[in-house]
């Protein structure tokens, strides 16, 4: 068996030791390039968790050594946290302020999906404009409506309860707008198909729609949930009283004579352990509610 | 997590703005009315809300004042207070009117609330508070302020309007300078180092920054929120922020300008922290600055910091500008009636007369921390005798009072927005390099407009 050495084609290994030449140096930019846009993210990453990090750290201080500025947490002390738990009913406090948050959700959630298929399945008259009415209400900054809402829930006799927390912001506007979003990206034929297997509007809504779109009600959901759980300003002016709501709560430890920085610190870490637990084991959902919302 | 303080503060001026015509409507200046209000019968039971920003802040403050309403109830069975905080307030003292006008707007106000004084011509004219010396009469307004331990004389008349209560002066505190002695030491001061006038100060401050190389002194009067304490310089340089006669603004006349003028003086010579008022309590706490001037209140916070940081707590009264007569301004607060019902009027004052009582002044000095106004209890053989001894850091506040004027509030439904420009002016005065004669003449003239609105 004899081997035939071949010449190699004509300029074929000087164009190949051409070309890693000239790749050499875009793959060293690209590399550059892509260890830059790491490193600004890094930064970006430490600089936004960085808040969340120094409220953990000063509650997790001495009271003492609230006003520290040494990023190191040493020696850890549980005495902020347990002056919270003694001076607030943090506790029920907690628990108030997740069931408002959850029927807050539950209900915005329950309207916009209504409002929202009316908006996207049929063309009335007016159509056009109720929608804008229900958009424009979302552009109304909230300071502007407070004052009549509040009389609204004064007439009601609900002042200083938490179900006049709940009741003025039974619609959200934003849900409404995301889900008709939704609903008008929904396959029109699963819609003709149900009606043609003879099921009324408001059974293609819960059998059809709803189930299919469940994701994205999983993620505006959990948003509103958020969005209700943070909620300080109407709270605070409808509860007369500070024991109620946690976000209400931590405003006892802010004082004319000083801020008790440790106290507001370890009360805040503990009103966000709900919210972190959500994000934990539903991550895939949150991330994906801020992407659908346009928010990022 | 929201920035509760700024939405505070963002509702506080809407509320004023959206309300302003409502309490202008509901206003009631000085009635008319000669009919004292009528006892309570022993069998009459009456409920009355009193409305309290201690009862936003957690612990001392809520204990204490709830401890007063459980006493108070137990006095007088007849009576039950429905004690309630401040409403959609950030912070302590903060939005005091706004909450009583959002109330009044539904229909529903406190009976009895603590409003600060700077609120005063605007609660008096605009907001409807009850003309207390008339519905009680002068005689029970004398006993009140009286007894065996009067209040203090220039605290008993903070919260009177045309000569007659309106606003029963309940708790304040006088601007304080606070220092480090330690830190005073180790720059090679006396730990009792001459602090009695703009002079020393700053010549004391400077030895301290020329050791530490970082500003040494912060004025809380010089930032906004500050301004309580500001109109005490301004009157302590021989100048006033309002007429006499109230109708002219003058904080851009040469008085006026002479205190800012030294503040900047201090900042130019490198010794004046350029801090907002939070930065600056937390700064001296933390030992960074050595010098602080600020309300008489903080003094529990520091006697905690100082404790925790190893360094020994000091302070003395406001300095004076060269030998000109220091004149302090207080902070704080007066409760103000705002019942139309007699029975609950009377319940009212039952209550504001309990408040300022002898044994009110022993638990809120004892519990709190603030100044008893009865002043005499801090005597020997006054209840609080033993506490001011373990206290002497009381002491320059207390000697502060023989001097005090009034913390002036000003004319007209827009109070907020002429000391927000008095704030402003002075801050860009001292710290952005503009000139303090024509910024603070500047904001004169536009705060004139506003109150000739």
């Amino acid at each position: 068996m004899a081997f035939v050495v071949l010449p190699a084609p004509a300029g074929r290994v000087p164009a190949v030791a051409a070309s890693a030449a000239a790749d050499r140096p875009r793959g060293l930019a690209r590399i550059a390039g892509l260890s830059g846009a790491h490193l600004v993210l890094g930064v970006l990453a430490v600089v936004s968790i960085f808040p969340v990090y120094w409220m953990f750290a000063t509650a997790l201080r001495a009271p003492e050594d609230s006003l520290s500025q040494n990023p190191v947490v040493w020696p850890v002390s549980w005495a902020n946290l347990a002056y919270v738990w003694d001076a607030i009913p943090l506790g029920s406090m907690l628990l108030n302020t997740f069931g408002m948050s959850l029927v807050l959700a539950v209900a915005q959630l329950l309207v916009a999906v209504l409002a929202a298929y009316g908006f996207a399945r049929w063309s009335f008259p007016g159509r056009k404009i109720l929608f804008l009415a229900f958009v424009g209400s979302w552009l109304v900054p909230f300071q502007v409506t407070m004052i009549p809402n509040y009389l609204l829930v004064s007439q009601m006799g609900l002042l200083d309860t938490v179900a006049g927390v709940i009741v003025p912001n039974l619609c959200s506007a934003f849900a409404v707008m995301l889900m008709r979003q939704h609903m008008q990206a929904f396959p029109s034929d699963l819609l003709d198909a149900s009606q043609m297997d003879g099921r009324s509007s408001w059974g293609t809504l819960w059998r059809v729609v709803v189930p299919n779109m469940r994701p994205a009600l999983a993620a505006l959901a959990i948003m509103l949930f958020i969005s209700a759980w943070n909620e300080y300003l109407w709270p605070s002016l409808v509860l007369r009283s500070s024991d109620q709501l946690v976000q209400v709560g931590i405003r006892s430890f802010l004082g004319a004579e000083g801020n008790n920085w440790g106290a507001v610190m370890a009360a805040s870490g503990l009103a966000c352990v709900p919210i972190l637990l959500i994000y934990l084991f539903l991550q895939r959902y949150v991330v994906d509610a801020f992407v659908r919302s346009g928010l990022r | 997590m929201r920035t509760i303080r700024t939405r505070a503060l963002a509702l506080a001026g809407l509320t004023a703005l959206a309300l302003t015509g409502c309490a202008t409507a509901g206003g009631t200046t000085a009635e008319s009315t000669t009919d004292v209000i009528p006892e309570l019968g022993e069998d009459e039971q009456v409920e009355i809300v009193f409305e309290s920003y201690n009862l936003l802040q957690a612990g001392a403050w809520t204990d204490t004042i709830e401890g007063l309403i459980a006493d108070f109830e137990a006095e007088h069975p007849n009576i039950t207070v429905k004690a309630q905080p401040t409403q959609g307030a950030g912070a302590a003292g903060s939005n005091t009117v706004g909450s009583v006008q959002t109330q009044m707007l539904a229909g529903n106000p406190p009976d009895v609330a603590q409003l600060t004084f700077d609120t005063l011509d605007f609660a008096v004219t605009e907001l409807g508070a009850k003309p207390i010396e008339q519905l009680v009469g002068s005689e029970a307004v004398d006993e009140a302020l009286g007894g065996e331990h009067p209040m203090h004389e220039r605290a008993a008349t903070l919260g009177d309007w045309d000569g007659e209560l309106y606003g029963m002066p309940y708790v304040f505190s006088t601007p304080v300078l606070f220092y480090n002695a330690t830190a005073l030491e180790a720059a090679g001061l006396p730990a009792d180092v001459d602090l009695s006038t703009w002079e020393a100060v700053e010549e004391a401050a400077a030895t301290v920054t020329a050791q530490t190389g970082k500003p040494s002194i912060s004025v809380s009067c010089a930032v906004k929120g500050g301004s309580w304490c500001m109109q005490g310089m301004i009157r302590s340089a021989g100048g006033q922020v309002l007429s006499d006669d109230r109708t002219t603004i003058e904080f851009g006349e040469e008085g006026a300008v002479a205190a800012v003028q030294e503040l900047r003086d201090l900042f130019d010579a490198g010794v004046l922290a350029n801090e907002d008022s939070t930065a600056q309590y937390e700064s001296f706490a933390r030992g960074d600055t050595v010098f602080q001037l600020n309300t008489s209140a903080l003094q529990a916070t520091y006697m905690g910091a100082a404790a925790a940081g190893g360094w020994e707590l000091a302070n003395t009264g406001m300095p004076a500008f060269g030998d000109q007569q220091v004149v302090p301004t207080n902070s704080g607060s007066a409760l103000f009636m705002f019942s139309e019902d007699p029975a609950k009027q009377r319940a009212a004052w039952e209550l504001i007369t309990f408040l300022t009582s002898d044994h009110a002044y022993e638990k809120i000095s004892t519990g709190i921390g603030y100044l008893p106004l009865r002043t005499s209890l801090t005597e020997e053989g006054g209840a609080l005798h033993e506490w001011t001894q373990s206290n002497p850091l009381v002491q320059p506040n207390l000697d502060q009072l023989d001097d005090l004027e009034p913390w002036v509030s000003y004319p007209g439904d827009s109070y907020v927005q002429v000391d927000d420009l008095l704030a402003t002016a002075i801050e860009d005065a001292v710290f952005y390099g503009e000139d303090p004669a024509a910024t603070m003449a500047d904001a004169q003239e536009r705060a004139q407009a506003l109150i000739e609105e």
